[in-house]
Parts: C-alpha cells; structure tokens; sequence
C-alpha cells in the first residue's frame, strides 16, 4: 500500500477522473499536459532500502518519500544523462542527502514515464494551495502503457487537510490506494525488480540440509551478484560494480576451498585456479580504484603546504589505472572469462547428482560440516595470532588476515543463518575489529611498496620532484600507521583468542 | 548550514515584507530549501502567502523550545519556499525572551534544527530596536537594510550600523525609489559613493510591489517577466548573493 498514490475507479478515463475530482474538490487547474518524468536510483536500491525515491521532472531533481509522496528536497538540475553521483550537484541539502543515502555509488537510470497529467492544486477558503494532486496516464519508456492514477503530493502542515482530501477521494469518488508505488510498478513492467539488486547472500539454510545442496545455494547466489555486477564493473558505472564483483568471487574461492570435499577433486580443481585467475586480472584496477577515490586521505597525511604537491601523484595513478581497466576489460571479455562463469553454473547444477564417491562430506548435514570448518579455521587463526609479536615479519601479519577472511565469510555464509545469531554477530564483530588492524596494517605496507615503484614514473612528470618528496614524507607516514597498527593488534587479537570466546566457538560449533 | 538574512530596518513602511517575500521566492525557484520566518506580529508576510497567522504554543512556547519548530513550519505555494507563520504573540516576544538567560541566543536555538534542513532562512522582522532585534542580529549572518531615499536616509542608516555594532554583515539598498526624483538620485549617488555596503541595484516605487496586497503572491509570480519590480528583485538577489560569498558567510 501507499499513501501517496491512488488509483481511479476501474472504468474511468483521465478526463472523466479530472472532472469528478474538479466536482467535489475546491481546486485550481487541471490542464492536460505533456509529462516527462525520470527516476533514478544505486544499482543495488539504497534509495528504495531507505524508503526514498529520487524523481527528474520539470527541469528539478526531487527526493521525496516513497510512502507519502513528500517532497524531502529538490534542486534546479538538468535530466541526468549519464550516471549521476552526489557529489557533482550544485551545494546544498539535496547533495548532502544524496550523498549520505548513495556515497559512492551512482544512481542510474530506473525508468523514465512519459505520458498526459492532469495538475490540480486543492485550496482553502484562503485560495491556499494545502494539497496538491497530478493525474497522470504515464507510459514506461514510451510504450508500456500503465494504468491511469493519481499522485498525491502533501503540502508541508497541512495534514488534516490532506487527510480530508484523501477522505473524499475514497469514500466519494470511489479511488483506491495503489498496492504499490508507482515507480515499482513501471520498473516491473521493464522485467526489472524494484529494490535494485543486492549483493548480500541472505539465504535460509536448514541444519540438516546436505552440504553440497547449501553449498549449491551459496554459490549460486554469489554468481548471481557476480553476473549482475560484470557489466557495471566493465563500464565502470561507479567503483562498486567491479568490488562487489569481486567479493562475490572470494566467497566464491572461500566456499570453493573450504567446502572443498563436497566437490569431486578434478574439476574443483580447475574451477579453483580459474577462479584465482580472474580474482589476478580484477585485482589491479581494483587496487588503483581505491587509490583514486582514497586519494584525500593521503593528502591529508602530509603536511598542509606539501598537498598540492602530491597532485602528479594523482596525474600518474589516474593513468595507470585507465591502463589496468583496458586490461582488465579485455579479460573480462575472453572466451575464457565468458566460459568460465558459465561452465561453473553448469557444475553447480549437476552437483547433488553426482557419485558422492569421491565428495566425502557431501551427503552430511552442512551444520556439521560448516561448524567444524569455522571451529578448525578459529583455532588455526589462535596459533597463528599467538606466534606474531610487534617485531614479526609483515607476511606472518598478513598470513593471518587471509585466515581471517576465511573465518569471516565462514560465518556469514554458513554461521549466521544455521547458528544462534547471539553468538555469530558477537563474533563477527571481534573478528571485523580484528581484521581492521589487519588490514590497515597490509594496506599500509602495500601502500609504501606501491609508492616506492611509481617514484621513478612521477618524478619524470612536470613538478615531480616536489611530488616526490611529499611521497617521501606520505611514506613515512604510512610507516607511522603501519606501527601503530601492529601496537594495536595485540589487544584485538586478545580479545578475539579469549577464554570465553574459545568455550563460546567450542561449544556452539560442536 | 543555512544562510540567515535578515530584513530589518529601525523604521517602519520601507519595503521589508516586500523583500523578504520576494527574495525568498527567488531564492526557493533557484533550487535552494528556503523558508521565511515571518517575525512581525502584524503577519503580512503570512498574510501575502495565504497562511493562518497562527503558531501553536505562540512565541513563549517557540522561544522557550517547547514547541517542535519543524511541525509549525507550513509550505507556500511556491515550491521549495516554506514559512514559519506569524503570530499575534509576536507582539510580546521581548517580554518572553526576557525571562531566559541569555535571550538574545534564543532566536538562533530556535533556527538549530533546520539547519541542515534549509540552504537560506529569512527572517522578516518589526521595526524596532529591541530584545528581537538584537537576538535577530545574533542569528542573522547578514541584514538586508531597505532605505528609502530621503535627506535623513544618512543618518538612519548610521544610526543603524550603531545598534547592530560588530554583528552580522550589513547589506543596504534602495527601496521605494522613484528615479524622476532629483533628491532620490542625489540621495543615492551620495549614499553609495560613501558606504561600501550600499548595494547597486534599487526597488523602485511600483504598481506591482503595492499590488503584492491585493493578489496575495509575490511580484514574479503574478507580474510579467519584464515589470521594473519583477527585474528589481533579481538585480538585488544577484547582487547579495554574490556579496554573500565575497563576505564569506
């Protein structure tokens, strides 16, 4: 249901509908016009998750509330015409909403409704403008014809007027409330599901279920969200096609590796050094991505007047990366990229029929067999933890958080939907505050290699030697970091390898 | 963070409704969030825009911040461009500021919730000089000063920049101007040639801006595109916006 959409009586024409709400309604208006009107959202529905919708027409972009239809905020903005970010509006409330609902992500284009509308505002005995109400006969793209109705848009404070609007609409008029938005509606009709496409798994698992028909499910969802993503990474849409894609496919290698014995050997072997393979040729524009979009924050590390030095920086990064997503697209266009993720659907498929002969854990319950993997990953991860001091090599700090990952995605994928949620989300967050240090630690280090390897290329460039000598002192920095993430490393790790934590993961994963 | 202008002036009958009306509209139909808070308790802000002049809890309630200002707040019928109506209470707001610490504060506490809300807030004040006043100076970040070109404009405007002291930027122009008058052209040439702060652009005296009355609208909304009035205001709202940023609000 929606409160700010209402359907006319069955048989009733858009003038007939105009003229019944002009017979018992105090409004001005109700011209008959042309329309254009142009939603837009994220790939993945974040608008839609946070109940808002975003709306081109005449010549402004509006935020308004699904539900209710309110107007949030609007600004003058020409009709996007490429995929729009937040951060390229005019100042104002409308960027600053955009860009705490989408952050990085582009909105696209849902779908645009073209069509005849009929406007009229309602009035007081004041000739005050309280409701306002646009009939429209809208057509998805053009062509799709969809069903006449009414859209309803609140003046701010006056809801009893509102109300009483609504009222005689019903009661009198005979209009209905629409069961869905309008824009949900018309994104249907495009073959599309409203919501955008998410890359969370999500799945009911059953305890019991066999553990190669869980795994089957698992990974069939990943290769969903790596499907769906391919195309926006390759065109580059915003940064997160190419890095959801890519989390897809290290869960995918994660499941592949740790469920490995409900797979028969020879083609998981195959699967697993491709799937290494393309995870290889996403990594670097993946990698320079981050630099690009992170560059700010290593600005912010020098100091103030060496920032602008570090621009040329910025200049060589850009290039290479263009370089690595030309690289990276050819790949992703390869017979054997296009194959790849075909043949592997074919395996999952065929999976559960297959002899389990040489799949030893399959025909178990995937209870049993994920629990164990995560209890035997949690103590591989303790014995590792216990060796590394501040002074350990950065490969065994590393080591760990590889393990890590494993354990993480364990625990999404298989604990959270078959293990009491009161113990996995506890223990998702200890491993996460665990896996921030890790991280930064690694990054960090990469970070100064990294630098270390473009000085040559920078210093070539018009004012590369200044560029130079703030990557000197941004190497340093990084260095800083690198140590204080090792002195913080000790307490996450305690409290990762706790007492209670270890009867905690012995006990519930038994 | 909204932009506070404010339109003041010690002297009554100078065009302040008119501006602020008027200015807000332009502000609101190039795309910024803006509302007017309509300070005078004779409402003609409120009146021009068709609201009740009505404020739930009145002006001890609002000042007080028992009263959530966000569900007070009535939309125009101009999009974008919302009011926050006045009320007869306004009358005795000096009186309902005095009993709090720090009074002069409370007009900007009122305006902290919508902050984030609203790109520019006009507030359309009484003539006077009193606790309103100076609290609309703490809240303010500039004061449009409407003068009207007379042999005494000087000395208002000198008596004005004296009460508001170290306060908000001032930015003064010419309001009911006819420019057949030799005085009002002396008037202003002299004015500007002395003060930085005396804007370019003039509102002249105009049919348009006194039928604001009778339509109940601003001069855009009912005026050709090429009425003198119509062209005035965009001058002026240029004019400011661009001292704005120069000023660094």
């Amino acid at each position: 249901m929606t409160a700010g959409e209402l359907l006319p009586p069955d048989d009733m024409t858009l003038a007939a509908a105009g003229e019944a709400l002009a017979s018992r309604l105090p409004v001005r208006g109700g011209d008959v016009r042309p329309t254009r009107r142009s939603y837009y959202d994220t790939f993945d529905g974040l608008l839609y998750a946070a109940g808002r919708s975003l709306v081109h027409e005449d010549g402004h972009l509006e935020l308004v509330e699904r539900d209710s239809g309110a107007v949030l905020c609007r600004a003058a903005a020409d009709r996007p015409a490429k995929p729009l970010f937040a951060r390229e509006l005019e100042p104002g409330p409308l960027r600053d909403t955009l860009a705490d609902l989408a952050g990085a992500r582009a909105l696209l284009a849902l779908v645009e409704l073209r069509g005849r509308e009929r406007r009229f505002d309602v009035l007081d005995d004041e000739r005050k403008t309280v409701v306002r109400l646009a009939l429209a006969e809208p057509a998805v793209n053009g062509h799709t014809h969809l069903r006449a109705r009414l859209r309803i848009t609140p003046v701010r404070g006056y809801d009893k007027e509102l109300a009483r609007v609504r009222a005689t609409l019903e009661a009198d008029l005979g209009f209905i409330a629409a069961d869905q938005p309008l824009v949900d509606e018309a994104v249907r009709a495009t073959g599309a599901v409203p919501g955008g496409v998410s890359p969370k798994v999500e799945l009911a698992l059953r305890g019991e279920q066999r553990a190669d028909a869980a795994a089957v499910a698992v990974l069939r969802r990943l290769l969903e969200v790596m499907e769906a993503n391919l195309e926006g990474a390759i065109a580059d849409l915003d940064s997160e096609f190419l890095h959801d894609f890519r989390v897809s496919l290290r869960r995918s290698r994660s499941v592949q590796r740790e469920l490995r014995r409900v797979f028969p050997p020879e083609p998981l072997q195959h699967f697993r050094a491709e799937f290494r393979w393309l995870q290889q040729v996403t990594g670097d524009s993946r990698d320079l991505d981050v630099y690009v979009l992170e560059f700010g924050d290593f600005r912010e590390l020098v100091p103030e007047a060496m920032r602008s030095d570090l621009d040329p920086l910025l200049g060589v990064l850009e290039a290479r990366r263009r370089d690595a997503r030309l690289k990276m697209e050819k790949a992703l266009r390869s017979e054997r990229a296009v194959s790849l993720l075909g043949e592997w659907r074919s395996l999952l498929d065929g999976l559960e029929a297959l002899d389990s002969a040489e799949r030893p854990t399959a025909a178990q319950p995937i209870a049993e067999v994920a629990g164990a993997r995560i209890r035997k990953v949690y103590r591989r991860m303790r014995k590792m933890g216990a060796e590394i001091g501040p002074d350990s090599p950065a490969e065994a700090y590393h080591e760990l958080r590889k393990k890590g990952k494993e354990l993480r995605y364990l625990l999404e994928l298989f604990g959270a939907p078959l293990y009491p949620g009161e113990v996995v989300r506890p223990m998702i967050k200890t491993l996460k505050a665990l896996q921030d240090v890790l991280g930064r630690h690694q990054d960090r280090e990469v970070q100064r290699a990294t630098l270390h390897a473009l000085a040559a290329e920078v210093a070539r460039r018009r004012d590369g030697t200044g560029a130079v000598m703030a990557m000197g002192a941004l190497v340093g920095r990084l260095a800083e970091d690198e140590q204080a993430a090792r002195l913080q490393f000790a307490e996450r790790f305690a409290a990762f390898a706790a007492k209670d934590q270890r009867r905690l993961v012995r006990d519930t994963f038994a | 963070m909204s932009v506070v202008l404010a339109t003041y002036n010690i002297k009554g009958g100078v065009g302040k409704t008119s501006a602020a009306v008027n200015l807000s509209y332009l502000a609101a139909g190039a795309g910024a969030p803006t509302l007017l808070w309509d300070l005078d308790p004779q409402g003609a802000a409120t009146y021009l825009f068709r609201v009740r002049p009505k404020v739930r809890g009145g002006a001890r309630k609002l000042v007080g911040l028992q009263s959530e200002v966000e569900g007070l707040i009535k939309g125009t019928d101009h999009p974008g461009l919302d009011l926050l109506p006045a009320d007869f209470s306004y009358r005795h707001m000096d009186l309902a500021l005095d009993g709090f610490k720090k009074p002069t504060r409370r007009l900007h506490r009122v305006l902290e919730p919508l902050e984030d809300e609203y790109e520019f807030i006009f507030l359309d004040c009484p003539p006077s000089i009193s606790l309103v006043s100076e609290s609309v100076f703490e809240a303010a970040d500039a004061l449009l000063v409407p003068i009207v070109p007379a042999t005494l404009s000087a000395r208002t405007f000198a008596q004005l920049e004296a009460v508001v002291g170290r306060g908000p930027q001032v930015l003064a122009f010419f309001s009911m101007v006819d420019g057949r008058k030799r005085l009002h052209r002396a008037v202003m040439e002299e004015l500007r040639a002395a003060r930085a702060n005396v804007l370019d652009a003039a509102i002249p005296t105009s049919t348009d801006v006194e039928r604001m009355g009778l339509e109940r609208d601003v001069v855009a909304a009912f005026a050709p595109r090429a009425s003198p009035a119509t062209a005035a205001y965009a001058e002026l709202w240029a004019e400011i916006t661009a001292r704005l940023h120069r000023g660094g609000v």
